[in-house]
This record gives C-alpha cells, structure tokens and sequence, in this order.
C-alpha cells in the first residue's frame, strides 16, 4: 500500500476502538468454529495473523515487522528448500531504495530466508533516476553483476528480449500461484516468447480523479455527472472559463494537462487521452504497427488527442497561468490538489494523497473513476473512424515485479536459490501484507480484492472498497492499454515530449505536423536500436 | 657533468623499457584478438591491457634512471605526470572519438557500430542541436550585462561604504550556492506561477497572470537571470581584487589635474582593469558554456526548446534516450567549437590585455 495512504487510513478513518473491535469479531467468528469471514484461501489463519502486524493503526511497521512477516510467510519455501540446503550461495539482489522501502522492506523478508536456506544476498540499493542508466550501461557494457532485480515490465524488452533473464521454473509458479493476478498483468506480460519471468509484485494504472464540487445540481458546470469522455472533457474545460472555483474562489480551470516532459513518463499522460481514440478492442497495438514498426502517433487518432490538447492552449484561461511549464508532478502535487483545476489523471498517489497530503485541500471534494473514454474511435487497419464509444484505461508502466538473470544458469543450486529468494518475496500471504501496510507497492492478485480479509483486520469497510475498487476497473478492462515492451521504449517516450513540447509552445502549424516529427524521431529510434529486432521482440512482448 | 653509466647497465635498462613495451604491444594484441573473436584467450576484461600499461610506465620511469642516471632522476619529476595525463585524457579522447562516429544506443542487441559520418549528418539536421547552440549564442552575449554589473557592484565595494566588509560576503553569497539548489529555491519555488512569494508580488503590483517561463523570451532571459545571480558574484570578486591593485597615486595625480570622476573612471580605471576584466570574461564564458543544470531542472529545455542549452540537450540525449554515439559526437564537436572559439577570443583579447598606459 502507498504511505500516504495508509497514513490517512490510521489517522483519519480508524480509532483503536474500531481496530480492536474488528480484531475482537474475527476472534469471536474464530471461536465458534473457526467461521473466519470467507477468505481468499486455505491459508486463511496466517493472513489473519499477518494482517495484523504490527495491526492497523499501531503505527507504521519497520524492520522487526518486515522480518516478522517473512519468517511467518516461509512455509512455501520450507516445502520446497531444506534447512541449509544453500549453505555457501551468495546472490546479489538490485532494487530501489525509493521512501526506504523496496530493497528494505525485501532486506526483513528475506533475512529469516536466508536464516533458513544459509544463503546470503548482497544488495545493490539504487535511486529512482539512477536505475535506468545503471540497467542500461549494464546491459550495453555486458557487465550485469546481479542475479535478482526489481524491474518494471516496460524493460522486460531490454533484459528478457536480449536473452538476460533466466526462465521461471514451474515449481515457482507453484508456489506463488502464478495465475492469480488481475487481467492486465496475466500473459502476456511478465512473458516473452511464452517463457515466463516476471514474479508480480505491484499493480500499477492511471484512473481519472475529478472535483465532486465540479458536478452536480447548481454546481459551475451545470452537469449532473463527471465526464464519460474525452469530447466532454474538452467542453467543460472550455465551459467554465472565466469562473470562479467553488473551493478556493480562485479562477475555475477544467483538464490539467501536463504540457512539459518529464523524462519520458509524461508520454502516459497524452496516452490517457489518446487511448480510447486508437486502442480498437479488436487491435492489440496502438503505438506502432506490429509488423513494421510504423509508428501510429501520426494517425488520426493520436492526432486528435494532441488537437484537443492545443485547443485548450489557444483558449485564454483554459489552462492555469504557466501551464507550458507543468509537468506531471506539477499538475498532481501544485495544482490539482491545492485546488487548481478540476480533473486529471494519475497514479494512485493523488487519490491517497488528496486526503493525508497536509497540502491538499480537496479531501473532501475528490472522487475517482476510470479514465473517460471517446464517441469515437480510429482503426488502425481499416483507416478510418468508428462512431461507437471506445473505452481504453491506461495501465501505465505495468508495475514493479522481480526477475532472476540468466547469471545464476549452469548452477542449479544457485538458480534454485535465486528463484526461491524470488518467490519468498512474491509469495501470494506476503503480498497481501504489502498491499495492506506502507510498501509502495499496489494490491495486484484477484485475492487482494478480498474486502472481507481487510475488514477482518480491521480497515474500514467503505474506504477500503472505494480505494481497491477505484483500480480494479481498470486492471481487468478488456480493451486496457497495456504498453510495448520494447528496448528502449523510454527512448520513444523522451523524444515525443521534446516533440510536443515544441508543438505546445506553437513551434509546429499543427498538431499533424507535431505528430509527423514525433513519427519521424521514433524511426530513427527504431531504426538506430534494430528495426528487424524491434519488430520481433514487439510481435514476443504481445505474445505473437 | 653525465653520469658515468656502464655498458651492462644501459643494456638492463633498454631490455627492461623495450622488453615491457613489448609485453604491452603483445598483451594489446592479443586482448583485440579475443575481443573480435579470432582467438579465444578467456579474457574477462581489458584488466591486462591496464596492468601491462602500468608495467611499461613503471618500467619506462625506472628505465630513465638507470639508463641517464642523474638526468634520468630529473625527468623522473615530469614523467609521470605525462604519463598520467596520457591516460587520463589523451587515450580516453581517442576513444570518445571511435565512439562519436558510432552507433551506439545502449538498447540496441547490435551494441556499438561504427557509422563513418552519419552522426556528422544527424547533427547538420538536427533542429534541437541548432537551436540549442542559438541559445547558447544568447547566453553567452548575457555576459556582457552580467560584466557591467559586477563592475558595478565592485567598484561599489571597492569605495568607503558603511560594512563594507559585510556587503562582500554577502555579495559572495549565490556564488556558494548550488545552482541545484538556486534553481529549486527560486525558479521551482519562489517564481512558482500560483504560490511563489514573487508571483504573488507580480500580482499585487497588478499583472494578473504572472508567469515567468510561459513565453520564449521571459523564460530565456528568467533563466540568464537566474544563472547571472549565481556567477555574478565571480566576475566581481576577480574585478575588485583587480580595482585593490590600481596605485592609488594613479587616481591622486588625476585629482591634481582635475579630472572630473567619469574622466577618471574611463581613462584610468577601466583601461587598468582590461586585462582582469578580459580574464573574467573568458572564464565567465567557459562557466556559462557548460550551463545546464538550472535549465534541466527548472524548464528541461523548454518551452518549445527556448531555454534549451547544447549541455541540457546532450543530457537528454544521453540519460533519456541512451543514445551514447550521437551524444559523444554533439558533446565532441562542441568542444571543438569551444576550442576554436576561445583561441580566437584569446587571440583578439591579447592585444587589449595590454593597458594603455
């Protein structure tokens, strides 16, 4: 669970009261006849009891908590690994160190592992922006020196497509029980050339958060509902310009769009409005064509998305004074949740942000949905629009998972090692610890959709299904974008933003031609990383 | 008067130089074959090559003693020292040079390929690149402003004010800072368009919308602003410790004759201080070519590229896009670009360092 959120869980929505209440009743349930409130599995007494370390409310877990949950959650790898059975292995893991989670948090896991198998992991602890130059020099410079990462999909393209990772044994897949994760992250991703390697251990995806304020009888919009769609959007951005926020009684401002880069990752945001206009149910690419690698963002659709973009440009006051210089964190953290604008999309941190962030002064006034969708969308293959309502939620970066490198291969008891380490840390009872408590990580197996087990621990009900339900849209929707594991598919995404930014600041005459410079750089990408190879590690990554 | 050096000792110290040259020309022979798989020797890197270099230095150094004896020690005081900068910057130029005309984006299965001038055209159509170097042209004229007020603010300091002493270290003051840290606390912060204390100034005194990097023009001279507050101060402590060094007999001989403050200021001081101020300038000059770090932090180059610098776009090209061929080749040809220039401005200046009187 994110930080932020939980804090507010404990500060806002749980008394000690409600907490032992709630740990009162599932004792009681217990005592007449073990009738736990239905669980998501067998193991249902130890993810109780986990659930309740350090327990809701008692503060936020360290290092003694984080050991305590691996040393309960050994039973898998107790099944599979004797005591001492990896006496003299020794494998480095490398990870993040982002808000002292991530390597830490697996540190207490794995120290009672290691205590069992008598292996030892050294770690490798690096910054967010320092982890894509460190992965890329290591692969460019053949000097991998890790055994375990910690890796989003988006680089499965750049390890798994160059043959770096080791393939996940089946015994693995056992124990973790690989099947049960939301849709998007089912195969093909974590998957290449239908060889599995990623273990889950994060769900991520962008949802559409909204003034409530906005809507609603005499409310400035005039509308009953948020938004549906993207068209919509756009008309009531342009409707309430020149009045007045109801909160803040400042100037009312519509769709914040960030319309300055941010290292690639501000791509995900003209994708959100750009999906439900070129993500056809029945095509799953909407980036480049699969069999050549013509890059789509210059089709009608993409064209569109940026069209709707500089149509608020041109309005006066549309967007909020500066907004050229907005990049995601700007429209997130300065702006939507100190009461500039009334809609966005984003990760899950400003939905938990918007009431535990001190700053924030739209707790009261925030809902969420799923990002809107069009009236229209453009097929690709056919050329040519459809006149039917189009949804396509954006599963933006996929999420953490871990992986096992193909360093550990012609070993069989370091690989068994690796992938036991691995597994631990994926284990399904230790997930569900980790998407209840300060992890940074999201809730991502159907089993973590389990309310009963989280009001069983003692969560308050409502807020619990209003924040898990929020993502589950989005990760089982049909039609959801899930992006191309290509190599350097960041590169792409970097090279588009010094495109749009020019095209925002009106250095192109359209946004076709904004979008032919964006076509014409990601050509050059294709063609400098291996046109041939980028067509054939595309066709793996959508499990063609 | 030479050393007296024996012929079996000669003989030692030309077998010793030529014999770990040798084993350095081998070792490097056969590291190149088993890296272009002809020959497999098992190496696992060029640690060899390193330590076969490092033997023929230590060798070539020992071998001067014991060849030229007394005259050998002497040359030992300069050796390593060429031998350091050999390793440090000659070889790795030569390498950053095979890269430049490379391929090589880190993403690529193909690893690095040797593209002959296709980076050379990249960069020729390269609108970014172009723009970038425009930028750097405005930037670089920024100078002279910044020049006329650290002469200002010296000769300011250079008078018999109240706390004077004060007013110098507190004038040092951005200089100390980080530009990281200017740029977060002044153009991330305090120009913040909605909540920054100056934006909220701006409004008060009645501009109703102020934004500080919304247009090309505000957002380029925002960012000169920004840089100039934090190098201002260098040009000025290099310009006042100059003004200390006028004889003050100079300034007391004109009050003899008369002349009016400007008369004095224009015809002894200022042309006193030309070869400072032509110094200050010229490192001024080679600061503000590498300016890049206020710009990727507050604008990341924009809008629509306006405050894009050559340094914060190579980053990009770098960091962003992994594009490691093409990135050398632009920071390569800046650097001869920089090179050129400064001759040329070193060579135009040196008549000028030379006062008039």
């Amino acid at each position: 669970m994110k930080v932020e959120l939980y804090n507010h869980i404990v500060r806002n929505g749980l008394t000690r009261r409600t907490m032992l209440k709630g740990a009162a009743s599932t004792a009681a349930l217990a005592a007449m006849g073990g009738a736990v409130p239905a669980l998501a599995d067998g193991h249902s007494a130890l993810r109780a009891a986990i659930m309740k370390i350090p327990g809701v409310g008692m503060g936020s877990p360290g290092d003694a908590e984080w050991q305590k949950v691996g040393e309960m959650c050994l039973g898998p790898v107790k099944d599979r690994v004797k005591p001492g059975e990896f006496k003299g292995v020794e494998l480095t893991f490398m990870g993040l160190n982002n808000q002292n989670l991530h390597n830490f948090l697996f540190r207490g896991f794995l120290k009672p592992w290691e205590a069992y198998t008598g292996a030892k992991i050294n770690w490798i602890d690096l910054a967010q922006a320092d982890y894509n130059p460190r992965l890329q020099q290591s692969i460019a410079t053949k000097t991998v020196d890790f055994d375990i990462i910690e890796m989003g999909a988006p680089f499965e393209g750049d390890t798994a497509g160059q043959g770096l990772l080791n393939e996940m044994p089946d015994w693995v897949k056992d124990q973790i029980d690989y099947d049960d994760l939301v849709g998007y992250l089912q195969p093909p991703v974590g998957t290449w050339d239908g060889k599995a390697y990623r273990i889950n251990i994060d769900g991520d995806c962008h949802t559409f958060c909204y003034r409530t304020d906005y809507f609603g009888s005499g409310s400035i919009t005039g509308r009953a509902n948020p938004p549906k769609t993207w068209q919509e959007v756009n008309q009531i951005s342009k409707d309430v310009v020149g009045k007045t926020d109801p909160l803040t009684g400042l100037p009312a401002h519509g769709f914040l769009d960030p319309l300055k880069g941010w290292g690639g990752f501000g791509m995900y945001f003209l994708t959100d409005r750009a999906g439900p206009y070129v993500k056809h149910p029945d095509d799953p690419a909407f980036l480049f064509d699969i069999d050549t690698m013509k890059p789509r963002i210059n089709n009608p659709g993409w064209v569109q998305a940026i069209q709707d973009v500089m149509d608020l440009i041109k309005i006066d006051g549309a967007y909020p004074a500066d907004q050229i210089n907005a990049d995601p964190g700007t429209t997130g953290f300065q702006q939507f949740l100190a009461g500039t604008g009334s809609m966005l999309t984003w990760w899950g941190d400003i939905g938990s942000n918007a009431r535990t962030n001190d700053s924030s002064v739209i707790g009261d006034v925030v809902g969420f949905s799923m990002i809107p969708g069009s009236d229209k969308v453009y097929n690709s293959k056919k050329g040519a629009w459809e006149n039917n309502y189009n949804e396509a939620p954006n599963n933006a970066y996929l999420g953490w998972g871990v992986y096992v490198t193909n360093r550990v291969e012609g070993d069989s008891k370091k690989r068994k090692a690796a992938w036991s380490a691995a597994a631990h840390i994926g284990g399904k009872d230790i997930s569900l610890w980790t998407s209840a408590y300060p992890s940074g990580f999201q809730p991502y197996r159907n089993s973590h959709f389990v309310y009963d087990e989280w009001e069983a621990a003692g969560y308050d009900r409502a807020f619990i299904e209003d924040y898990l339900g929020s993502n589950l849209d989005t990760y089982n929707h049909p039609n959801s974008l899930n992006e191309p594991r290509i190599p350097g598919i960041f590169q792409y995404y970097s090279v588009a933003e010094d495109e749009l930014a020019k095209g925002f600041a009106g250095q192109y005459s359209s946004a076709q031609e904004t979008a032919d410079a964006i076509a014409a750089a990601w050509e050059k990408i294709t063609d400098s990383i291996g046109r041939e190879s980028q067509i054939k590690l595309y066709k793996a990554s959508m499990g063609l | 008067m030479p050393d007296q050096i024996s012929l079996g000792r000669r003989n030692f110290g030309r077998f010793i130089i030529w014999g770990s040259a040798i084993f350095l020309i081998l070792t490097v022979l056969l590291q190149s074959l088993d890296q272009t798989n002809f020959l497999t020797f098992g190496f696992e890197n060029w640690r060899p090559t390193l330590y076969a270099y490092l033997l023929w230095a230590f060798c070539l150094c020992l071998g001067q003693v014991i060849l030229y004896g007394e005259q050998g020690k002497r040359r030992l005081f300069i050796l390593p020292a060429v031998l350091f900068v050999i390793s440090v910057v000659i070889f790795p130029l030569i390498f950053a040079l095979g890269i430049a005309f490379s391929s090589w984006n880190l993403s690529s299965p193909d690893g690095r390929q040797f593209n002959g001038l296709a980076n050379v055209y990249q960069m020729w159509a390269d609108p970014f690149y172009w723009n970038a170097l425009k930028n750097m042209i405005y930037y670089t004229l920024a100078i002279l402003v910044e020049y006329v007020i650290a002469f200002g603010l010296a000769l300011l300091l250079n008078t018999q004010i109240k706390a004077r002493k004060f007013f110098r270290v507190a004038f040092l003051m951005p200089l100390m800072l980080s530009p990281v840290a200017v740029s977060w606390m002044i153009g991330k912060s305090m120009l913040e368009a909605r909540f920054g204390p100056i934006s909220r100034l701006a409004r008060e005194l009645g501009w109703e919308n102020p934004s500080f990097f919304g247009s090309h023009e505000m957002a380029r001279s925002v960012i000169m602003m920004m840089d100039a507050w934090t190098f201002i101060p260098l040009m000025m402590i290099m310009i006042l410790a100059g003004l200390q060094a006028i004889p003050k007999e100079m300034h007391e001989a004109a009050d003899v004759d008369g002349a009016p403050p400007w008369k004095k200021f224009w015809e002894i001081t200022f042309p006193l201080m030309l070869p400072v101020s032509i110094t200050a300038i010229l490192i001024r000059i080679i600061f503000k070519l590498k300016l890049a770090d206020i710009i990727i932090n507050v604008t990341s180059g924009g809008p629509g590229g306006a405050t894009d610098s050559v340094t914060s776009f190579i980053f990009r090209e770098y960091r962003d896009r992994s594009n490691v061929g093409y990135g050398t080749f632009l920071a390569i040809f800046y650097l001869i670009i920089i090179v050129i220039l400064m001759t040329i401005l070193i060579k135009i200046a040196d008549k000028w360092m030379k006062p008039r009187y």
